[in-house]
């Protein structure tokens, strides 16, 4: 990203403006997988001397490319379908990271690169010289595409209508490329005409407008016509295919609902509530709906579950839901409301440069939790801040940072902002899922710190002024120069801010955007007696990775006996101490309430505090406006008031965490009341139950009375009559609904002196499950049975096992007979009458696998792989895949490695695969620091090969196989490999196939035979030496990468036309030559060799050393991919279109 | 071929179709002998009539042919007397059921007598007498119950009485709560277990222990070809449920929707085939695009004709 960061806008990266777009697919064939279509691209050329223009373009097989009618030569080259090219040795991670990054860069829209290099035909040239409009017109056609769009073809009888086959386009940031040639940047805006012919069963779905349906003339099939007139990004163009059911939203007409076949009484109540969702955002934002219609599109097989894109939105089907389903309802509103909140952040304003997503992420993440405080209440929304920054926090810590505003200077290594990293943040497409993820929980969270800071007034304010500026700029049809304001960036954003609030928010940037990091506090106390002052101290971790130091001020609320009351103190360098006066003298006799924060006034019983102290409670950042972890030292009794009296759920759920360490009666009695209050917000209480079952635990010794929780759960669910019966199942109530579904499940955890389940305990969960009786419910009772499965599976311990004697029916424990029983029916109920998205099954699979892990049950894989086989729902599919990973890791089984890692290959759903390699970098069968005999040479090969090629077609999922190479291997050079013999032999070893006859004509004689026998390296070591560049040898790595990066910089100049004068002053000399014969002799000479891509990539490398004495064009470059996808079974890389382009004009001429 | 006279032909084989006579004894069970001697008189009756109408010779598939049809049309008479018998609440049809019934059949009855007393008709010999088969009698147990005084004897007699005995019970129904929860779900869970078992037993299984496949059979996984349909929709006694309460709603929708204002606007033009869809997703456009009131949803609008064909 070498553009200059300034305030006076958006600076094209590209010598021309892009201002409409034509994408017509006229043809899409679901039995194939195939699409064949056309794209045109109108441009104005920027500079007068344009000469190639460059496009993304990934998969497309393109035929035939034509310049305003004249036929026109390109090139096609992507050096991310494989990263390195020659068979290396060195199998670090580090060298693969940089060897990415320099491929990603080269094809970047942002900086002005593309696969696609097309070359203005020469008969143009005047016509461009005079700044006059181009016409790219673009063939091509995509075959069972990997990536980018996605076909859902089930395997059944009847056309593809009735089968429900569709298809829709998907992908992680800019994925267009994947399935029509573009400039896949989110930065160059266009208006769009997007037609699609589709079998007349079908629609298709995509942005924008549709103006018309036409049948085409055999009646067969019909094209749909959309217009997007507001310009917008590439990458948010999207499409979706299939049979669907149509619902026009009885509340907003603009807006319509699609979904697959028998769907439509859930789409209905899906959808139901959406319009509530746009009259917030349009209230609070004070601004309408950028697009004149939306469109919700569920599809099955998802790539993620929730995808905005221009005036319309993709989501999982899974999300689907009937009114009798209690806990998918929120979670789908959820989905909604943040596919909204995005339309206007993200598909209608866009970024302009990748150091500038956080604003949209941010933006679109804080309104997003705007609705949810409005809709879900305060304490839902500030639990979810709090579990938010608690993730990040962890994240943060693990990790050593995520930086939000990441500014590349320079392009020096030494200065990459994320050296603590596995991978490089430069782009999105390199990092890793679960990074990007954080970053956008970081993203909300720092805009609701800047909220705090300037106020939502002129929060709120500010959106409207990016939102205004960009629609006045939208409807400037034809002034594309305006357009740039529809992008927003970081600068222009923090100028907004100041404007609007007249606040100086630098610092606050500086800390929590321009640097990664978060802030780590340790408080603890003494009270002063005579001074009446509280002597509180906080120390700063900020020498761990993913940590920083904070200056600034610190809010920290005391709790007295006369009041509530919040001092801010200035954190220094060096101040650890903070005096603060009390107010009240310790305990007075009379009794009095006790005025709470929020005016509340209560009595307590104060019998329990420090007679001497007026102290009841303190907290730290309680409004949680800084990105920290607190630890905070306080007495029990302090927590224990803390939790009963503060009103605040953060300050509760803090309480409940810290109560862990204090296994007392009172701590026990805190949180039996707590359970009981039924003003008590529900997750507060759901965590006491945890909570109790742990202090229950650490006291088990001293314990009195029934088990934890049985008699609370007797008396809120039981018949009064006879209380071991449960009641006829009634959720009406959802907070008892949530808490009726934890209890057992908390309970299971229980444990006797012999760290056994209590007998009573589980008889009680299987009389639970015997007398669970839903027949009066109006809701669905499938996640409560599903959680009771989860029970019995909690109250699982492991097996007396005597000389490892083998698992046998005969010798099961009774109490696991018993849960065997219920488990096995309520699986075989499921074949019969399926819960809600199997919600049972999954739960049945876990408690299997808890089963033979703890011993009772033989461990064997084979149920799991059965479940977890194409053809199953994705959940169940999931929790299969879980268990086998757990499985992999446990039984050290190298088959089953390899039967995941096949699945990550061939699985046809991209979620599945994704989550495969997710899994089992969170439960790696092993790490880097332990020896295994899975760990070997093979294996690394294996997932070098994954990354290295085998996942080019899916961004998300190379970067998944990137996390898992590192939790196996580590950065540098995976241990199981043999040791090289002689390091420096090897790299000669490489060297000598990288030499190329072309650069050194003397030596062609002497080469020619160690290259067509790439066998017999040893004897020519010497030779090479002296050819070799005669750094040392940790260079050479370095060199390679760079390497990568300059051949491709090279390969595209090639292109470029002779009588340009100076417009890049690299590609200058090489110009000199003009595109001659020459290189096709070369080419003829060279197709003998096997090794291509060593050739040529070294070649230029050489080049390079040379200072470019010897000037020629090697064009056979583009041929490696191909030849290497022959060679290599793992190689997945799809150029067609470089096997093609060698047969184009550009060579011939 | 011999001849005999025989008298109303008609009804004797209705007649013969139920009633009952010793017969001559043949290979074959007592049952093909029967049907075969009656066979044979047919033969002979469509033989006679033949040559009463002057035939000298016929093909045997000619005659098989006629003795089907007679035989249909014999079998035809005596179901549809016995229909109207029944009708008439007796058992044993009388002359007039038969006289209805050939007048049903398009048949003039007034013909018959002087077609019966024809001259050159011939006289054919009875069938010879078979046994007609013994169908083999029910189990009786017990002694049926006599008719009691007000039932006329030729009533049909009780059926065996163990299949109207009754076994009193003495025990007041249980309606104690606890008693009632433990029965429902003790019954419920043997239902799914059996269930389960049997589809388990009839199928294939998995399990858990290599040693044993019994104890704890798992129906085995299968894959669905559309797996989100049966994960997402509800059961079909909660989908009635669900319809019920949306097609609540959607009255309420169309009660909004009728409201007086557009419907001429918009009659004009090509929507007139999709009228009915329209109608049925026409309510108010939000006055957001002010454009117009009909809802005009683009997806909801008819697929147009291609241009050029138009134009020809």
């Amino acid at each position: 990203m070498n553009r200059k960061k300034g305030d006076k806008g958006f600076e094209s990266p590209r010598p021309y403006k892009l201002t409409h777009q034509v994408v017509c697919i006229n043809n899409i064939n679901f039995q194939r997988k195939s699409v064949v279509g056309y794209v045109e691209l109108t441009i104005f050329p920027t500079v007068a001397n344009l000469n190639r223009i460059k496009l993304n373009s990934k998969q497309c097989r393109i035929y035939r490319v034509r310049v305003n009618d004249l036929e026109a030569a390109f090139i096609y080259n992507d050096p991310t379908l494989e990263v390195c090219h020659h068979e290396s040795k060195q199998r670090n991670l580090n060298y693969f990271s940089n060897a990415y990054a320099a491929a990603v860069s080269a094809v970047d829209p942002d900086a002005g690169n593309g696969e696609l290099c097309i070359k203005v035909p020469s008969e143009l040239w005047k016509h461009v010289d005079e700044l006059k409009v181009l016409k790219v017109h673009i063939n091509f056609s995509l075959d069972q595409p990997k990536g980018g769009l996605h076909f859902v073809v089930p395997n059944m009888e009847g056309n593809m209508a009735e089968r429900g086959a569709h298809v829709f386009s998907c992908g992680y940031q800019n994925s267009t490329r994947f399935w029509f040639p573009c400039v896949d940047s989110y930065s160059e805006l266009c208006t769009w005409k997007l037609e699609y012919t589709v079998d007349a069963a079908m629609v298709a779905v995509s942005n924008g407008d549709l103006v018309e349906t036409v049948y085409t003339h055999d009646m067969r099939k019909k094209t749909f016509h959309y217009m997007l007139t507001i310009p917008t990004a590439a990458s948010n163009i999207s499409l979706a295919i299939g049979p669907f059911e149509i619902l026009v939203d009885p509340y907003m007409h603009e807006v319509t609902h699609f979904c697959l076949p028998q769907l439509l009484p859930l789409l209905k109540h899906t959808t139901s509530y959406l319009h509530e969702v746009f009259e917030f955002y349009e209230e609070i934002l004070t601004c309408r709906y950028p697009y004149s219609c939306f469109k919700t599109v569920f599809i099955d097989e998802a790539y993620v579950e929730v995808a905005a894109y221009a005036s319309m939105s993709i989501f999982s089907t899974n999300l689907l839901h009937s009114a009798m389903i209690i806990d998918e309802t929120p979670l789908t509103r959820r989905c909604l409301a943040q596919a909204l909140a995005q339309q206007f952040f993200g598909c209608f304003i866009s970024r302009m440069s990748w150091s500038d997503e956080w604003v949209l992420k941010g933006i679109s993440g804080y309104i997003y939790g705007l609705w949810m405080k409005k809709t879900f209440g305060v304490n839902e929304y500030r639990h979810w801040i709090k579990q938010e920054l608690d993730q990040i926090v962890a994240y943060e810590l693990k990790t050593g940072g995520v930086l939000l505003h990441p500014i590349f200077g320079g392009g020096k290594e030494k200065d990459n902002p994320a050296s603590h990293l596995h991978f490089s943040i430069k782009h999105p497409h390199t990092l890793s899922w679960e990074y990007y993820t954080m970053f956008q929980c970081k993203a909300h969270l720092v805009m609701r710190l800047i909220e705090n800071r300037i106020s939502m007034e002129f929060m709120l304010q500010v959106f409207n002024k990016l939102l205004s500026l960009a629609s006045t700029a939208s409807s400037q049809k034809f002034q594309s120069h305006m357009w740039s304001q529809m992008l927003v960036s970081t600068s222009g954003f923090l100028k907004s801010i100041s404007n609007v609030s007249g606040k100086d928010i630098q610092p606050l940037i500086k800390q929590w955007v321009d640097q990664s990091g978060v802030v780590k506090f340790y408080g603890s106390f003494a009270f002063n007696r005579k001074r009446n002052v509280l002597e509180l101290e906080i120390k700063q971790d900020y020498t761990s990775p993913g940590t920083q130091k904070y200056v600034g001020p610190l809010k920290v609320t005391v709790q007295e006996l006369d009041g509530s009351f919040n001092h801010t103190l200035q954190i220094e360098e060096n101040s650890l101490k903070h005096d603060i006066p009390c107010h009240s003298k310790s305990r007075r006799n009379k009794k009095k309430k006790i005025p709470l924060m929020n005016g509340e006034e209560v009595d307590m019983d104060l019998s329990a505090m420090d007679a001497d102290s007026p102290l009841l409670w303190i907290r730290i950042d309680p409004d949680m406006s800084v990105l920290r972890k607190v630890e905070f030292e306080q007495s029990d009794f302090m927590w224990q008031y803390q939790l009963r009296y503060e009103r605040d759920v953060v300050a509760q759920e803090e309480a409940i965490l810290a109560l862990e360490k204090f296994p007392t009666p009172a701590s026990r009695l805190a949180l039996t009341d707590i359970l009981e209050q039924e003003q008590c917000f529900y997750r507060v209480r759901m965590m006491a139950c945890f909570c109790l079952a742990k202090i229950a635990n650490s006291m088990v010794s001293t314990w009195t009375g029934p088990p934890a929780m049985k008699s609370l759960f007797t008396r809120m669910f039981c018949c009064k009559t006879c209380p071991n019966i449960v009641k006829t199942n009634n959720f009406m109530n959802f907070q008892s609904y949530f808490l009726q579904k934890t209890m057992p499940v908390a309970m299971a955890l229980l444990r006797d002196v012999h760290n056994l389940c209590p007998k009573e305990v589980l008889m009680f969960i299987l009389d639970l499950i015997k007398y669970n009786d839903n027949r009066k419910n109006k809701f669905s009772d499938n996640y409560y049975r599903a959680e009771l499965i989860d029970a019995l599976a909690n109250s699982v311990t492991p097996a007396v096992s005597v000389n490892n004697e083998v698992r046998t029916l005969d010798n099961l424990n009774p109490d696991v007979r018993l849960i065997l029983e219920e488990i096995t029916r309520f699986l075989n109920m499921e074949k019969l009458l399926p819960s809600y998205r199997h919600t049972i099954t999954v739960s049945c699979l876990k408690a299997i696998r808890v089963l033979q892990k703890n011993g009772h049950v033989p461990s064997d894989p084979a149920l799991f792989k059965s479940y977890a086989e194409y053809g199953h729902f994705v959940d169940v599919r999931i929790a299969a895949l879980e268990a086998v990973v757990d499985y992999t890791k446990v039984d050290r089984s190298y088959e089953e490695l390899q039967w995941l890692l096949t699945m990550v290959q061939n699985d046809p759903v991209p979620y599945i695969r994704h989550k495969i390699l997710d899994m089992l970098t969170k439960n790696p069968p092993f790490t880097k620091n332990m020896e295994s005999p899975l760990c070997n040479e093979a294996l690394v090969d294996q997932l070098w090969k994954l990354m290295n090629s085998g996942t080019s077609h899916d961004w998300r999922l190379r970067c998944g196989a990137v996390d898992l190479y590192f939790t196996l291997f580590g950065l540098s050079r995976p241990s199981c490999l043999p040791l090289p013999e002689l390091g420096l032999v090897l790299n000669l070893k490489e060297k000598k196939a990288v030499l190329n006859p072309t650069i050194i004509p003397e030596s062609v004689a002497n080469n020619q035979e160690p290259v067509n026998s790439t066998n017999n390296h040893g004897q020519s070591v010497g030779f090479q030496n002296t050819f070799s560049n005669s750094q040392e040898e940790e260079e050479i790595d370095m060199d390679t990468v760079h390497d990568s990066q300059a051949f491709i910089y090279h390969h595209l100049n090639m292109l470029e036309r002779p009588s340009t004068p100076g417009k890049e002053q690299s590609s200058g000399e090489i110009n000199m030559h003009p595109v001659s014969a020459a290189p096709l002799s070369v080419f003829s000479k060279e197709s003998n060799s096997s090794k291509h891509s060593d050739h040529h990539h070294h070649h230029h490398h050489e080049h390079k050393k040379k200072k470019k004495k010897h000037k020629h064009k090697h064009k056979h470059k583009h041929k490696h991919d191909t030849k290497e996808k022959e060679k290599d079974p793992f190689a997945f890389s799809n150029s067609p279109a470089s096997a093609r382009s060698i047969r184009s004009p550009s060579l011939s001429d | 071929m011999r001849t005999a006279p025989h008298g109303s032909k008609m009804a004797d084989a209705a007649s013969g179709g139920s009633g009952t006579r010793p017969g001559s004894k043949q290979a074959g069970t007592p049952a093909d002998n029967y049907h075969l001697a009656r066979r044979r008189t047919l033969q002979v009756v469509v033989s006679s009539l033949l040559t009463e109408a002057g035939f000298e010779s016929a093909e045997k598939a000619a005659v098989e042919t006629l003795t089907e049809m007679i035989q249909s049309y014999i079998s035809e008479i005596g179901r549809s007397a016995k229909s109207y018998c029944e009708h008439t609440a007796r058992t044993q049809p009388t002359l007039s059921d038969i006289v209805v019934t050939l007048v049903e059949m398009g048949f003039n009855v007034e013909t018959l007598p002087a077609y019966a007393k024809r001259s050159q008709r011939m006289v054919i010999t009875a069938p010879p007498v078979t046994n007609q088969p013994v169908t083999p009698k029910a189990l009786t147990a017990g002694q049926n119950k006599p008719h009691p005084s007000h039932i006329p004897g030729h009533f049909p007699e009780f059926p065996d009485p163990h299949t109207y005995i009754k076994t009193p019970t003495y025990r007041e129904p249980v309606s104690d709560y606890q008693v009632l929860r433990e029965k429902a779900a003790s019954q419920r869970r043997d239902v799914e277990r059996a269930l389960t078992r049997f589809m388990a037993k009839t199928g294939e299984t998995q399990s858990l222990f290599k040693d044993d496949v019994s104890t704890f059979p798992l129906i085995a996984a299968r894959p669905f070809t559309v797996p989100y349909l049966t994960a997402l929709l509800p059961s079909e006694l909660e989908m009635q449920q669900m319809e019920e309460t949306d097609s609540s709603e959607q009255d309420e929708q169309t009660d909004t929707e009728n409201l007086p204002l557009h419907m001429s606007t918009d009659d004009s033009g090509p929507e007139k085939e999709n009228a009915s869809v329209l109608q049925q997703n026409t309510s108010l456009a939000g006055s957001r695009n002010g454009e117009e009131n009909v809802i005009d949803n683009p997806y909801l609008r008819p697929v147009k004709k291609p241009k050029i064909r138009r134009k020809k």
